[in-house]
């Protein structure tokens, strides 16, 4: 009797483990049943819109997080890598009449190329001077996007045909849940691989990591292209979820917002990125009649985030997590707990 | 001959454009150079200067200069109180991550300006027809308002008073000393705060000037901030951070460039032309035109 329990307790442990590899924590399955099952609960549909458009920003803030937390490299033009996909895709779909289902991917791949060939051109070079240039080529394609009319339509916007012709959203929701899923499983298991302990390595002390051998640029393109090609592929979806395009999708302040709330999570954690965003998108919502209140609360609360809490939410939670039960050094608790391990293998 | 004059014409735009882009860019490079900040929430500080200067000159019924000098004063108070609330904690805390930490906090400080305008003046222009009526009259058929010239006299007396300043004066000198090296500037007794405070709220005060200047032709709306605010930036990175030499011939180069992108390409694609120009420049010289001549270069 005794034996069996044991091995239950094994095989629960080893679940755990296992889990835990690619970023799950029990509390995190429960989490994901709780979220898979809420269109079956709720039927408002603007309730369901809204968890849509936080997953989507679930899914860009991780994939911000994976360059700015881990390489230190902080991509101001990060809309229009999402506004590379949601064209890309769009205009296949209108123009070509392809099926939405194939240029979806199409968009994230159009937008790791033009991430890889960025990256490759200004990578090499120091954080500041990356920033900026992926700001100056992300203000010029928003200026040419609004200029070639003939295919875009410029500032009018373009019509790009739904992916679902039901009026309800709960197809949506489901497709970006997936696809939040999926992209958080990847980003955590290179992060965790030997690949994200180079990042790592390369975010804390370039010149340190360069001297042991690591090749800087190689893992800098690589990262940049991932999270670009994520962008693109979320905003392929945005495209046709969203259903009208405009240039304005692009603009620095849409960065911005992306940007805040990865910062807000907590860099280099990737999950707190995703809670950041569940949390924050309902809340400025229903904070709706506060107009530019909100927007200025947004502010306020990435300044105290950067100079009094620079681990952001996530570090928050973590101290919370060690209050509670002092033997949660190991990998229980939440997911980031493997990952300090390997930290302190370093 | 008529070349001639269409070429003189073109260049005497492009001075004027320049003017005022080399004394916003000039503020910028300040605190860089010797606050190590990338500061994002300069275009708002520009804004401020337009919002301060239109309440000047209608509501207070100042003239075109006191008007000027009041957004110049206000727009360095802000600076003042931004530097001592925001920067002065965080450069108690942060070490390592200053240059990354401080560039999102004035993200941070861009959001919440700009939507505290919209908040107390809404998204409505407030712009005034004209300073000073009249046109100054060149050798050629075109003509300048007065207001450009004007605007661009005051930019050239700002950046000389500035440049005098930093060269005559002892507390220019200081801030010249925190540009190179802020250690040793402690340790031969500069105060380290004061010195920092006064140029977030001088590089504050310039792009409050610029925003003044320009209050004619560009009305004060909340979101204006952001097209002086590249542009700055172009002008930086061509020339190399925290060389405020470098940035007046920047400014007047991108000056010149938009100039001439703007009379040979027609509707929305000069930011585009001019956009890739840059971007080429700076693939090819990452350094900035004048290599490195500027304390601080883009390539760390």
């Amino acid at each position: 009797m005794e034996t069996e329990t044991k091995n239950i307790n094994k095989a629960t442990e080893n679940w755990t483990k296992r889990l835990n590899k690619i970023g799950l924590s029990p509390l995190g399955m429960g989490l994901l049943v709780v979220v898979a099952l809420i269109p079956m609960v709720i039927t408002d549909e603007f309730i369901l819109r809204l968890l849509i458009s936080a997953l989507m920003f679930a899914g860009l803030a991780m994939a911000f997080d994976f360059t700015a937390g881990f390489i230190n490299i902080v991509n101001f033009g990060f809309a229009a890598f999402m506004g590379m996909g949601a064209y890309t895709s769009g205009l296949l779909v209108v123009k070509l009449g392809w099926s939405p289902l194939m240029t979806i991917p199409l968009g994230g791949f159009m937008a790791a190329i033009l991430g890889f060939g960025l990256g490759l051109l200004t990578l090499r070079l120091g954080g500041i001077f990356a920033s900026c240039m992926t700001w100056f080529v992300a203000l010029a394609m928003m200026s040419t996007t609004g200029n070639l009319v003939d295919l875009t339509q410029g500032y009018a916007g373009i019509t790009i045909p739904l992916l679902f012709e039901s009026v309800t959203n709960w197809p949506y929701y489901y497709i970006i849940l997936v696809m939040v899923f999926v992209i958080y499983i990847l980003l955590v298991c290179i992060t965790r691989s030997h690949i994200g302990l180079a990042f790592r390595a390369i975010g804390q002390d370039l010149e340190a990591a360069a001297s042991s051998g690591v090749d800087a640029t190689y893992y800098k393109v690589m990262n940049f292209t991932v999270s670009c090609a994520l962008a693109g592929f979320l905003g392929a979806f945005y495209a046709h979820f969203i259903g009208i395009l405009t240039p304005t999708l692009m603009h620095t302040s849409h960065t911005v917002e992306i940007m805040a709330i990865a910062y807000i999570g907590g860099r280099g954690t990737i999950w707190g990125s995703f809670a950041a965003a569940m949390v924050m998108i309902p809340a400025m919502e229903f904070m709706k009649d506060l107009l530019e209140f909100r927007m200025i609360l947004y502010g306020v609360m990435m300044i105290l985030v950067m100079i009094y809490y620079p681990k952001g939410l996530a570090g928050l939670w973590e101290k919370l997590i060690h209050l509670f039960s002092p033997k949660s050094e190991d990998t229980q608790g939440m997911p980031n707990g493997a990952g300090n391990k390997i930290m302190k293998r370093i | 001959m008529e070349l001639l004059v269409e070429w003189w014409d073109l260049l005497v735009t492009a001075i004027l454009r320049g003017g005022i882009y080399a004394l916003m860019a000039v503020g910028l490079s300040l605190v860089f150079g010797v606050m190590n900040i990338a500061n994002f929430a300069y275009g708002e500080l520009y804004m401020l200067g337009a919002y301060f200067a239109y309440f000047a000159f209608t509501v207070l019924n100042f003239g075109p200069i006191p008007a000027m000098i009041f957004a110049a004063m206000m727009t360095f108070i802000v600076g003042s109180i931004l530097e001592k609330v925001f920067f002065y904690p965080l450069r108690q805390r942060a070490k390592k991550q200053w240059l990354m930490n401080s560039f999102l906090v004035t993200l941070g400080i861009s959001i919440i300006l700009q939507n505290s305008a919209k908040l107390f003046w809404g998204s409505t222009y407030y712009g005034i027809t004209q300073y000073w009526g009249g046109r100054i009259r060149g050798i050629s058929s075109m003509s300048i308002s007065m207001d450009r010239g004007v605007g661009f006299l005051i930019a050239v007396i700002a950046i000389t008073a500035l440049i005098l300043f930093l060269s005559k004066t002892r507390t220019g000198r200081a801030i010249r000393a925190v540009s190179q090296d802020e250690i040793g500037a402690g340790l031969v007794g500069i105060d380290l705060n004061f010195i920092h405070t006064l140029t977030f709220s001088l590089s504050a005060m310039l792009a409050g000037i610029a925003g003044a200047c320009l209050l004619s032709i560009n009305p004060a709306y909340p979101t204006m901030g952001i097209q002086p605010l590249y542009k700055s930036w172009f002008v930086l990175i061509l020339c190399g951070m925290g060389n405020v030499g470098g940035s007046i011939i920047g400014g007047l180069l991108v000056g010149l460039l938009e100039t001439i992108t703007y009379s040979y390409f027609s509707g929305g694609w000069q930011d585009v032309i001019s956009l890739t120009i840059i971007i080429m420049i700076l693939l090819f010289k990452p350094n900035g035109l004048f290599g490195n001549t500027g304390v601080k270069s883009a390539v760390e």
